[in-house]
């Protein structure tokens, strides 16, 4: 149940956990331009930096979907509905995150393969995980029934995250026995990571979770602000009718 | 009723969507048809055989056979629920004193049955038209068609039943489907194609793809019997 407080107007400006997460996107960008150093031309030179958002924004994008997988299990087993709110809330956030993996890296591939999109095994699975989730946003919006949804959209985020690992392997496996076009160049092999290219990363990392946490917290206070006003609305409705 | 055990449930339960679908012919007929249509306009779509070399046509015309069966697999798992959903019997289904899993096998039964009889008739047809020769290995096609059927009967099951209470179920359930798939298709292709291209089952260079069939084959049947429940509520 919504709290008073939550309800109240709040003041404009970040809570504790906004203004940590935009502080630490801010020391990343710093670090990703300033400190880690340029990368070899064969990948990319300037544009590899790219890797230092592409990366993260990918296990994020796992984190979520890990997410939606373990509240789909508790919904299922414990039928409360602030568990259904933080599947439908990961799988969201996912979402964004999975696209930006997938506008991110033909962004870099144009210049460094000379082509947008190329079926190798990375991008490959990464768009199937776009898919799969996709799939379960669209079972949620053209799900027949309010009381069904919950249900249905658990079984899909628990299936789909059962499938992420072999398909994953799958890909891989795949592409090593058909390998393909000009997939030597990869932002994320060794090209050169020393200590201040680490330490970009990390701090992308870090500035990427704390994103997620304060991008995931506004979304269930929507969820939760929703699930109010609708319990109202059915109460007022009950009291016109007496 | 209630003192059978769970195989004869599941047994009568399958008889039942069977004989309906034999006084019906609703499903299969059309399916067929669908297949070989399916089938003829991908024809246009096949490389010359003279210009491609042999591990690209295989592959092609692996890739042919299975996309066929998918696609006319996922339209017929749609309609054994439509079936169900149609006359109401989904909620009367739901009465019937028998776990839920059992009723997953047992619709899982019969989208197998139709599958492999899609199959009897898809392969040997597109065997002709796409010219393809298979010599000895028909058994090991057999293998592999076996353990293909499981993973896609196992998820098309589930996906159907979860499609049929949603809006633009022909939709979504292709949808859903297809991304989980992937795997499977990806092994089917791969063992048919080393089978087109003259291997026999012992020196089957892509028999590794066996495992990625099996574990499958495992986690998603298993999946499919555990969460039948939730999706039939």
């Amino acid at each position: 149940m919504a709290t008073a407080s939550e309800l109240r107007p709040r003041r404009a400006g970040l809570d504790a956990l906004g203004a940590a997460a935009w502080t630490s996107v801010a020391a990343a960008l710093l670090l990703v331009f300033f400190v880690a150093r340029e990368a070899d031309v064969s990948m990319g030179g300037q544009l590899q930096r790219i890797f230092y958002f592409h990366v993260p924004s990918a296990w994020i994008a796992y984190l979520s979907f890990a997410i939606v997988f373990l509240a789909s299990i508790a919904y299922l087993r414990t039928g409360a509905g602030r568990w259904d709110l933080l599947a439908h809330a990961a799988a969201e956030i996912g979402i964004v995150f999975t696209t930006l993996v997938l506008i991110t890296g033909p962004i870099w591939a144009r210049p460094v393969w000379g082509t947008w999109w190329q079926w190798d095994a990375r991008l490959t699975s990464t768009l199937v995980l776009w898919l799969t989730y996709v799939g379960y946003l669209f079972l949620r919006s053209l799900a027949s029934d309010e009381a069904t949804v919950g249900r249905l959209a658990a079984v899909v985020g628990i299936v789909g995250f059962l499938d992420v690992p072999i398909v994953h392997f799958s890909v891989q496996w795949w592409r090593t026995l058909h390998p393909s076009g000009p997939t030597v160049a990869n932002p994320t092999t060794g090209s050169g990571l020393g200590a201040p290219e680490l330490t970009a990363f990390f701090a992308s990392l870090l500035a990427f979770t704390l994103l997620f946490c304060w991008l995931l917290s506004l979304r269930l206070r929507i969820g939760r602000l929703a699930q109010r006003v609708e319990l109202e609305e059915i109460e007022r409705a009950a009291a016109e009718t007496r | 009723m209630t003192e059978a055990g769970f195989l004869t449930k599941t047994m009568w339960l399958a008889a039942k969507d069977l004989r309906i679908e034999m006084r019906a012919r609703d499903t299969l007929a059309p399916m067929l048809g669908f297949a070989a249509t399916v089938a003829l306009v991908l024809a246009f779509a096949l490389p010359e055989a003279s210009s491609a070399n042999d591990a690209v046509v295989a592959y092609v015309q692996a890739g042919f056979m299975w996309v066929t069966v998918l696609f006319a697999g996922l339209i017929g798992f749609g309609r054994t629920f439509e079936v169900e959903r149609a006359e109401g019997a989904l909620d009367s289904l739901l009465l019937v004193p028998v776990d839920r899993s059992a009723l997953f096998v047992s619709k899982a039964l019969s989208n197998l049955a139709f599958i492999v009889v899609l199959e009897t008739v898809l392969l040997p047809l597109t065997a002709l038209l796409f010219a393809y020769d298979l010599g000895g290995s028909w058994g090991a096609l057999v293998a592999v068609v076996a353990l293909v059927d499981l993973g896609f009967v196992a998820v098309g099951t589930l996906y159907a039943a979860l499609a049929a209470q949603t809006r633009s179920r022909e939709l979504l359930l292709p949808l859903l489907a297809l991304p989980a798939l992937v795997p499977v298709f990806i092994a089917a292709l791969e063992l048919t194609a080393d089978l087109l291209l003259g291997a026999g089952f012992d020196a089957l260079p892509a028999r590794g793809w066996f495992g990625i069939l099996v574990a499958f084959d495992v986690v998603f049947v298993t999946a499919g019997a555990v969460l039948f429940d939730a999706v039939l509520d």
